[in-house]
């Protein structure tokens, strides 16, 4: 089971109400796809099939903030129009590019949880190192709100930040990934929004900068919490899991952690996703069961409790003349095992 | 007891026209324009873009294309082991032979011939299958046949 978690899809949004009012709510415009979009796509997901992707994250970008008046989340109508495909799971991402203006807020806060419900993964990019601890400490911690996936600028010059071995532990421990776009390995195209927000570069230094950058990653974090997708635009830069497991296995990756980034860490990620609808990443749903002498309608009254619970006590206090049927059978059933004993 | 140990590549070139790679469109009439010369030039190519002359130096000697299909766009290539792993980067890498954009595929890597050739006859009946179901013509049938016969033949005829 292979995974391409970052197949970019861009839409540009036409508003109806282009009045600068702010503070009015904007109509929900849902996305409309034109069919030639769709069949495109269609057949980029057939082309990623056949090179034997069985996961595909569907992504949508968006610069500096999200605002929720004006965001829209393109995804969802995208995926109804799909053909349904057995065997194959659509999941929906959405990628917030950070830059030094989104140090004071960003809208990945409380108030937007639902908006951010409508996506099972979210990532980060950051730009500065700012965002950079924000996105690893603050970010990371199990929520509704948990951003599981650090997407790092590969293709830039400089990398513009210096990776601290101790925040990318720290992200680790919470359960973040850290991920690797191979599309900057074959100077490919990148999300137009992205190359527009100055993360990412196209073309022959675009090659040697990722290399660059992608070795200094693979280093620091020895490995471990790696994961590995697309962000490819043109179909010719498509490639199958294997090939690209041979690529990062170049990049001082042994054989296994490859084989593991491109396998087994993305799966625990979108599994550890899903735990943000829960409360504070715990997987199951608590069920009180009942003992069977409680009542079974609602909570036990306070008398029951202090009956039962106080077992012992009734032993050792004799002036309690009315007892309960079911405690003096549990007394009883105490004494037995005693008498057999002996 | 020192014996030299080779890495078979099986690999498919997907051609991508105009921006959409083209998955089982058959090719059959006019035959793709590759062939296993000029695949080997651009995989050099790629070799010494990528990797360096010295790159180049660990896998050159040992690098052959071994067969190629036109039909069904399968290329088996033979590399010393050691070194396969530059050589199949340097593929997955490779974008553009004689000016047309393919995607590499490596379906199949293998330390000996005959599962190579097993692997190859095998995704040789896939590809027709595929034709044939996109055909949706029962008159396809004879040319496929003998062009199956004809391919296992080849394959099956290769030598170390």
């Amino acid at each position: 089971m292979f995974f391409d978690l970052n197949v970019p899809i861009k839409k540009t949004q036409q508003r109806a109400n282009a009045s600068k009012k702010g503070k009015q709510p904007q109509q929900e415009i849902p996305a409309s796809w034109t069919p030639s979009e769709i069949s495109d796509l269609e057949s980029r997901i057939d082309l990623l099939i056949h090179l034997g992707y069985s996961v595909i994250g569907l992504s949508q970008t968006v610069h500096k903030k999200v605002d929720p008046k004006t965001h829209v989340n393109v995804l969802d109508s995208l995926l109804g129009r799909l053909q349904t495909r057995p065997g194959i799971v659509f999941l929906k991402r959405l990628n917030i590019v950070l830059d030094s203006e989104s140090e004071k807020g960003f809208g990945l806060i409380n108030a937007n949880v639902a908006l951010f419900n409508g996506y099972d993964l979210i990532a980060l990019v950051p730009t500065t190192h700012n965002t950079l601890s924000l996105a690893c400490l603050t970010h990371s911690m199990p929520t509704p709100l948990t951003a599981h996936i650090i997407s790092l600028p590969l293709t830039l010059p400089r990398l513009p930040y210096h990776l601290k071995h101790t925040l990318i532990r720290t992200a680790l421990k919470n359960g973040a990934v850290f991920e690797i776009n191979y599309v900057g390995a074959l100077g490919g195209e990148n999300d137009p929004v992205l190359v527009d927000a100055n993360v990412a570069e196209s073309g022959a230094s675009a090659k040697r900068n990722w290399w660059a950058s992608t070795r200094e990653l693979v280093r620091v974090t020895k490995g471990k919490g790696l994961i590995v997708s697309g962000g490819v635009i043109a179909e010719a830069d498509l490639r199958s899991p294997r090939d690209i497991g041979n690529i990062i296995s170049l990049l001082g990756l042994s054989q296994d952690a490859a084989h593991d980034a491109l396998t087994k860490t993305p799966k625990s990620l979108i599994i550890r996703a899903e735990t943000r609808k829960t409360y504070r990443a715990v997987l199951s749903e608590p069920k009180v069961v009942f003992p069977p002498h409680m009542e079974p309608m609602g909570l036990p009254t306070p008398q029951d409790t202090t009956e039962v619970n106080t077992l012992k006590r009734a032993r050792e206090d004799n002036s309690l003349t009315v007892l309960p049927p079911s405690t003096s059978a549990a007394k009883k059933k105490k004494r037995k095992p005693n008498k057999e004993v002996a | 007891m020192v014996r030299f140990k080779n890495r078979w590549l099986l690999v498919e070139f997907i051609p991508v026209l105009q921006g959409h790679a083209q998955l089982g469109k058959s090719t059959f009439g006019n035959g793709s324009l590759l062939d296993g010369k000029a695949i080997w030039a651009s995989l050099k190519q790629s070799v010494l873009t990528n990797f360096g002359d010295t790159g180049w130096g660990a896998v050159g000697l040992s690098l052959t294309v071994k067969y190629f299909s036109p039909t069904t766009n399968i290329c088996i290539i033979r590399v010393a082991r050691d070194q396969h792993n530059v050589a199949w980067g340097a593929l997955t890498l490779l974008s553009i032979i004689d000016g047309v954009r393919y995607i590499p595929n490596v379906v199949h890597v293998s330390g000996t011939i005959k599962h190579a050739q097993l692997s190859a006859i095998s995704h040789n009946r896939e590809v027709i299958a595929r034709y044939r179901a996109l055909a949706k013509n029962s008159d396809y049938d004879d040319i496929y046949d003998t062009y199956l016969d004809n391919s296992e033949r080849e394959i099956e005829s290769l030598q170390d």
